[in-house]
């Protein structure tokens, strides 16, 4: 059981029809297997098939070919379904049950019966700071409360599987730390589970998420660990001077995006070598260093510039 | 099974605290109404009158009930998209269906049952009411709403709410059209007729107001051909809205 992965999409397309003549291919020849105890973002521009792969995945939409297994099992079947907690983008419940009763009902669906349910219930609430508001009726709950509500829904059973549609989606930015704060204690607390989900928000998934799947129209772009993907980009050092002279601000800076600060001006400058060649450059005109910041290539930098190689990659073929 | 339960219980809680209230409250306000001035404009047959008026009244506010709250209970998971929540536990999508057209049937029972007795109690002024006669058309109306709401699910499961309500309404109105007589009218003049008429069931079967009016009662056989014939109208409907809803893609 351990060595099976938790999800293999293989070789999976989706098409959609859209009118009598005319059909949309959403999915395209996709394969990507995710490891059990992976928390993977699931990427890529409005349209490229990223809800598409979800809902097959929980068996709501057939694959027009392929095949796609959960822990060994057809994603169409009860038992893969019963490997899932499925958060969506936009949950809503039966407005006139409460907290607690979404989760008995929700509970009682999966199996859980007695003792067992009521505990875990009363478990999940206190974890989701819902504990409160557990006899409010959810029609008078916020967004995050629903939201919250609806992660522990999806946790009920304890699933190895966990996917969630755009979790921070219409979130305050308070809202969005404690998303990302429940999500790091969910797979905290059961680094076993794996953790496949959906953002539009790169900083979310970089923070979250230890690889990234890349979609776009439909075709998996990139599949890599997030680690993998920045370390091969050059570090990006960030320097602040003062009093700099112009003949040297026109030969080492030449090149560099500069902007003006409160300290100084600031250089950006690209890779250790160029670094040590300017400070040793700056020593000897006796310049004054304010500061010195190393920068970590972001995510959308990365993922863009894979996909620029790509593309390359592609022509050159 | 189990899960076929949990989602009629919440169904049966949905329509309570949704509005099935307000159509019971009608209907009783309604009858009351009728009670005092039916009794003032008509003489010698108030009793047949108020019963034609009351019958009538229930079976119409009994078929909007199931068109409209089978829509609304089936189209708006889909819409709001709780669906997928409830479609992602381990639950197939027949339990879905029939969960939520059992818990439907449970509250159109209540309310039948419920407007019976606001019948019963306006008859009591009445010496010549046949209550056994109105029993069995009150009988046939809910047998007939089960038949109307099966086909309500079938509908909402291949099309939108309005579609599926102009579908159903549209069902319900040729069922009656289609009576034996006019079905021998069709065959012989308009052949497309024939062909609706064969497919769509006859609901005139379940219609016994005027017997109730005139105090006829219909014999035990009569009563359980007619319990047949709308059961198997129903899993029929209900089996094709399972089959369609089971390779429906769900897009919410």
């Amino acid at each position: 059981m351990s060595s099976t992965p938790c999800i293999t999409i293989t070789e999976v397309t989706k098409i959609f029809k859209t009118g009598l003549f005319k059909s949309k291919k959403a999915v395209d020849n996709l394969t990507l297997q995710v490891p059990q105890g992976e928390v993977i973002g699931l990427l890529g521009p409005n349209g490229s098939g990223k809800s598409t792969t979800m809902k097959m995945i929980l068996g709501f939409l057939k694959p027009t070919s392929g095949q796609i297994l959960i822990c060994g099992q057809s994603s169409d079947t009860k038992m893969a379904r019963s490997f899932i907690g499925y958060l969506p983008e936009n949950p809503r419940f039966q407005k006139f049950l409460t907290g607690t009763e979404v989760l008995f009902y929700y509970g009682k669906l999966l199996g859980l019966t007695g003792l067992a349910l009521k505990k875990r219930v009363e478990y999940l609430l206190e974890m989701v700071s819902l504990k409160q508001a557990n006899k409010e009726r959810v029609q008078g709950y916020s967004k995050g409360m629903t939201q919250r509500l609806a992660i522990a829904q999806s946790l009920l059973n304890n699933p190895p599987l966990l996917i969630f549609d755009e979790p921070m989606s219409g979130l305050d930015p308070l809202g969005r730390i404690e998303m990302r704060n429940l999500i790091n204690t969910i797979h905290g607390e059961n680094p076993n589970s794996t953790l496949f989900f959906s953002s539009h928000v790169l900083e979310d998934v970089e923070i979250l998420c230890k690889s990234v799947a890349f979609l776009q129209a439909g075709k998996l772009k990139t599949y890599a660990s997030i680690d993998s993907l920045i370390a091969g980009e050059e570090q990006r050092y960030e320097i602040v001077l003062q009093n700099i002279s112009r003949e040297l601000e026109s030969t080492i800076f030449k090149h560099c995006p500069q902007r003006d600060v409160a300290t100084g001006k600031s250089f950006s400058l690209e890779g250790p070598e160029k670094l040590s060649w300017v400070l040793s450059q700056l020593i000897e005109a006796k310049t004054k260093i304010v500061s010195i910041t190393g920068q970590r290539r972001k995510l959308e930098e990365a993922l863009f510039r894979a996909n620029e190689r790509l593309s390359l990659k592609e022509v050159s073929l | 099974m189990k899960h076929t339960l949990q989602i009629s219980w919440i169904a049966i809680r949905e329509l309570i605290y949704e509005r099935v209230f307000y159509l019971l409250f009608s209907f009783v306000g309604l009858a009351l109404i009728l009670g005092m001035f039916l009794g003032q404009l008509t003489f010698g047959e108030q009793a047949k009158l108020t019963l034609d008026f009351m019958l009538g009244s229930m079976q119409i506010a009994m078929v909007l009930f199931s068109i409209f709250m089978g829509i609304s209970l089936f189209q708006r998971e889909l819409q709001m998209g709780s669906v997928s929540m409830l479609l992602s536990k381990p639950i197939s999508r027949s339990s879905f269906l029939i969960g939520k057209y059992l818990g439907q049937i449970t509250v159109q029972l209540g309310v039948i049952l419920a407007m019976t007795v606001v019948v019963t109690l306006s008859c009591l002024k009445f010496e010549e009411v046949h209550y056994l006669a109105i029993y069995q058309a009150i009988l046939l109306i809910f047998l007939e709403t089960c038949v109307i709401t099966a086909v309500t699910y079938f509908f909402s499961v291949n099309a939108g709410s309005i579609t599926a309500a102009l579908a159903s309404f549209a069902f319900f109105a040729m069922g009656h059209y289609t009576t034996d007589s006019n079905r021998k009218l069709a065959s012989e003049s308009k052949p497309l007729i024939e062909i609706i008429a064969a497919i769509i069931p006859n609901l005139e079967v379940f219609n016994l107001k005027t017997f109730a009016s005139y105090g006829v009662t219909i014999s035990a056989r009569e009563l359980g051909l007619s319990f047949t014939y709308a059961m198997v109208c129903t899993v029929m409907f209900l089996v094709l809205a399972v089959l369609t809803f089971d390779r429906k893609d769900i897009l919410t």
